[in-house]
């Protein structure tokens, strides 16, 4: 550059190196607009919070909705047409959920969505996929979602829901005359397990003594326990997901509660076992959708077991990981019989499609679209009993699923 | 080289008039910026984002950069209109063109209202009163949950297609929502603009540099501060308008302070005081998050770092710094 310029010239920018940086922005900004070319790839919108408290399960979905697309790329694609999944962070905050999930239906033109790991966030996803017609399946516990009132014939609801889950643990854990007290997270699952609780506690005939509400992500419990002491359960509940079971049930195991009552969850959950140690969840009893234990009498949680060993290098996959397998397998299932994505035909194939991925056999509901599924209950090993680290648990029960675990299409409203 | 530098001389004294020009009319010249956004950037919702936090963090740049006031409760007013438009169309079935005044009137509300108790306080005590009435909303808003859909969220009132003038509007197809969506902007921008331009608009700078002495010119500050308030939470309720609009649910997070916080950050990147500003913080903020997001997990840390060496070394912000350093545009904002 010549020297005199910088003489004639006050000091900054001058107008045409902005515009030049300005014109070089708006290309950069431009540029993955231009390599996106139009091809027949079959794609599916992962949303899933992969920031956040649920990080740990996130990323077993997705790691295990990998597998299920790898193992039928490997077989050639549906129809001969590549699958492809499109992973996106909802940061578990529902208008950045709708964002995303508006962005891989505008932008990214996904044939169907599977994923979220939140009451609210799977609402969201569902909101935005419902006014559109794009097929959703959810793969977070929720028993709103069947409801009548956000259900749409492209809503689908793969995960275990909150009635299913409580009734099964209660049917294990409670008896008649016993009295339970409950600590639960402030915000819908934890609420709607509460009310799952309360309502299998009425058909039993346990009696609640007390429950403690606190707030979602809390790190301190203590005050809590001596309140929960005072109440005299024989069992306390302790209704909460993700880390906040984890820094729960510790708190309650440094206070003592376990000599007192046993401790009761409605998800007991793989990683915050690993996360904490045997010693504190021992005896924990607590209701799941799938443990890789099962794969000594199932057939089929055997081969799941397989499969994710040989992807992941010998890792096993877990109770959430697990949902993002059957979750985007049953939607790939469905997509071979209908021979496409056409969302008519797709719809119709899920409603009568009988899938048996993971552990056994399962089938949606017509009316809710609901997954009706065994649940099993757990309960974690103490140190001594484990014949590896990774054996974690054993199966207290293994409850087939049945029409009649859910809540009838009546009382949903749905027409039946 | 004489000539040259004359030539120099006289085309930059140009494009100062052009840019003076251009900055009389900074509502259309804004409009037609906007109207390219979603050609320039990765995806039509990332656009209508940007519109939506542009329009938020416009008005509350009006209570921040313009008169001073740091308020850390706008999410309120935001959820709040976000809220209402959402209740009026899916529980008492207004159409769409009812539901956005009466949610544009009810943020009104509340602002005077919090404008009323907190505008009494200054400094650090005002920002903390904002952001406890803020979070008042927020747990009404959680409490109320037969109303509000509490935790989960309202939802339940798709707006799927607009009748205007008889003419049929699909409002699913991004590219109309966005445009739509505009003339929402284009309001905010436009009443925008009138503050600032009125005498108004000089008194509450007036009273951003030196309080005293505009109560001693004879202003009443208490009432002026009372009125920007109220105007800055009316401006972004109308970015909540069009938020619900948009996404077709109110997360319950939109009234958490995290969101106020972001309205914060927002316009300290774009800008404080600049008119233009809000919507390049805004951009900025979301284009980071979003591209940042996709190839890491890790993306709070990347976007973090670059809001702090924003905050040590840009204080202007990105829209300020760049009218200081463009040689035609200085002594003009």
């Amino acid at each position: 550059m010549p020297v005199y310029e910088t003489k004639s010239r006050p000091a900054g920018l001058s107008r045409r190196k902005a515009m030049m940086a300005m014109s070089a922005g708006v290309a950069a900004l431009a540029m993955p607009r231009l390599g996106r070319a139009a091809d027949d790839t079959i794609r599916i919108g992962f949303p899933t919070p992969l920031t956040g408290p649920f990080a740990a399960e996130a990323r077993d979905q997705v790691k295990c909705a990998e597998l299920a697309v790898k193992l039928v790329n490997d077989k050639g694609g549906i129809g001969g047409r590549k699958v492809e999944l499109l992973v996106r962070d909802d940061k578990l905050n529902a208008g950045e959920a709708a964002t995303r999930t508006l962005e891989l239906i505008e932008k990214d033109k996904v044939h169907a969505v599977v994923g979220a790991l939140s009451s609210a966030v799977q609402l969201a996803v569902n909101e935005v996929t419902r006014a559109r017609g794009v097929i959703y399946v959810s793969i977070s516990q929720s028993d709103t979602i069947n409801e009548v009132k956000d259900f749409s014939k492209f809503t689908f609801h793969e995960a275990l829901n909150p009635h299913m889950t409580t009734a099964a643990v209660a049917r294990q854990t409670l008896k008649k005359g016993m009295k339970v007290a409950h600590l639960v997270a402030d915000y819908a699952y934890g609420h709607e397990m509460l009310r799952g609780f309360k309502r299998a506690q009425a058909s039993i005939g346990a009696e609640s003594v007390g429950e403690i509400l606190h707030p979602f992500g809390a790190a301190d419990y203590s005050t809590f326990m001596p309140r929960l002491m005072s109440m005299r359960p024989d069992v306390l509940c302790i209704s909460n997901f993700g880390r906040d079971q984890a820094n729960a049930i510790k708190q309650a195991v440094d206070f003592g509660i376990k000599q007192q009552m046993k401790i009761v969850v409605p998800v007991i959950l793989h990683n915050q076992r690993l996360a904490v140690g045997a010693d504190v969840f021992e005896g924990v009893v607590g209701g799941a959708n799938y443990y890789w234990g099962l794969e000594t009498q199932n057939k089929t949680a055997a081969e799941f077991n397989k499969a994710f060993r040989t992807a992941n290098g010998g890792a096993i996959p877990t109770d959430y990981g697990a949902y993002g397998y059957s979750g985007v397998g049953s939607l790939l299932q469905a997509m071979q019989v209908a021979g496409g994505t056409d969302t008519e035909k797709v719809v119709a194939a899920l409603e009568g499609l009988q899938y048996d991925l993971t552990k056994g056999p399962q089938h949606y509901r017509k009316c809710d679209h609901q997954s009706v599924q065994s649940v099993l209950v757990l309960e974690s090993k103490k140190k001594s009993a484990m014949a590896n680290e990774n054996d974690l648990f054993a199966i207290v029960a293994n409850d087939p699923g049945a029409d009649e675990m859910l809540r009838s299409c009546s009382e949903l409203g749905h027409a039946t | 080289m004489a000539v040259e530098s004359t030539g120099e001389a006289s085309s930059l004294s140009q494009s100062r008039r052009l840019f003076a020009v251009l900055s009389d009319h900074r509502v259309l010249v804004s409009l037609v910026a906007l109207a390219l956004l979603p050609w320039l950037l990765p995806s039509k919702a990332l656009a209508v984002n940007v519109l939506i936090y542009g329009v938020v963090v416009m008005g509350y740049n009006l209570l921040f950069g313009y008169t001073g006031l740091l308020s850390f409760g706008h999410a309120a007013f935001f959820g709040t209109g976000a809220y209402l438009t959402g209740i009026a169309i899916g529980r008492w079935g207004l159409p769409w063109f009812a539901a956005v005044p009466l949610a544009i009137a009810a943020g009104t509300a509340l602002a005077v209202l919090i404008g009323a108790i907190s505008t009494r306080t200054r400094g650090i005590y005002f920002s903390m009163v904002t952001l406890a009435l803020a979070q008042l909303v927020y747990y009404v808003a959680l409490q109320a949950s037969s109303f509000t859909g509490g935790e989960n969220g309202l939802r339940g009132f798709t707006v799927d297609r607009i009748d205007l003038l008889g003419l049929q509007i699909n409002f699913l197809d991004p590219v109309n929502k966005y445009y739509v969506l505009m003339a929402f902007a284009a309001l905010a921008l436009w009443v925008q603009s009138r503050i600032l331009n009125s005498p108004f608009g000089a008194v509450i700078e007036a009273i951003r540099e030196n309080e005293q002495r505009a109560r001693a010119c004879g202003y009443d500050v208490e009432r002026c501060k009372l009125i920007v308030f109220m105007l800055s939470g009316a401006i972004s309720a109308i970015g909540g308008c069009m938020s619900a609009l948009h996404l077709s649910i109110v997360p319950l997070d939109s009234l958490h302070y995290q969101t106020s916080g972001m309205i914060v950050m927002m316009v300290l990147l774009g800008g404080a005081r600049s008119f233009f500003g809000p919507f390049i913080g805004a951009a900025t903020f979301l284009i980071l998050e979003d591209v940042v997001s996709l190839w890491t997990p890790h993306w709070q840390i990347v976007v973090g770092a670059i809001f702090v060496v924003f905050v040590l070394f840009l204080p202007k912000g990105i829209w300020g710094t760049l009218l200081d350093v463009l040689p035609f545009a200085r002594e003009r904002r």
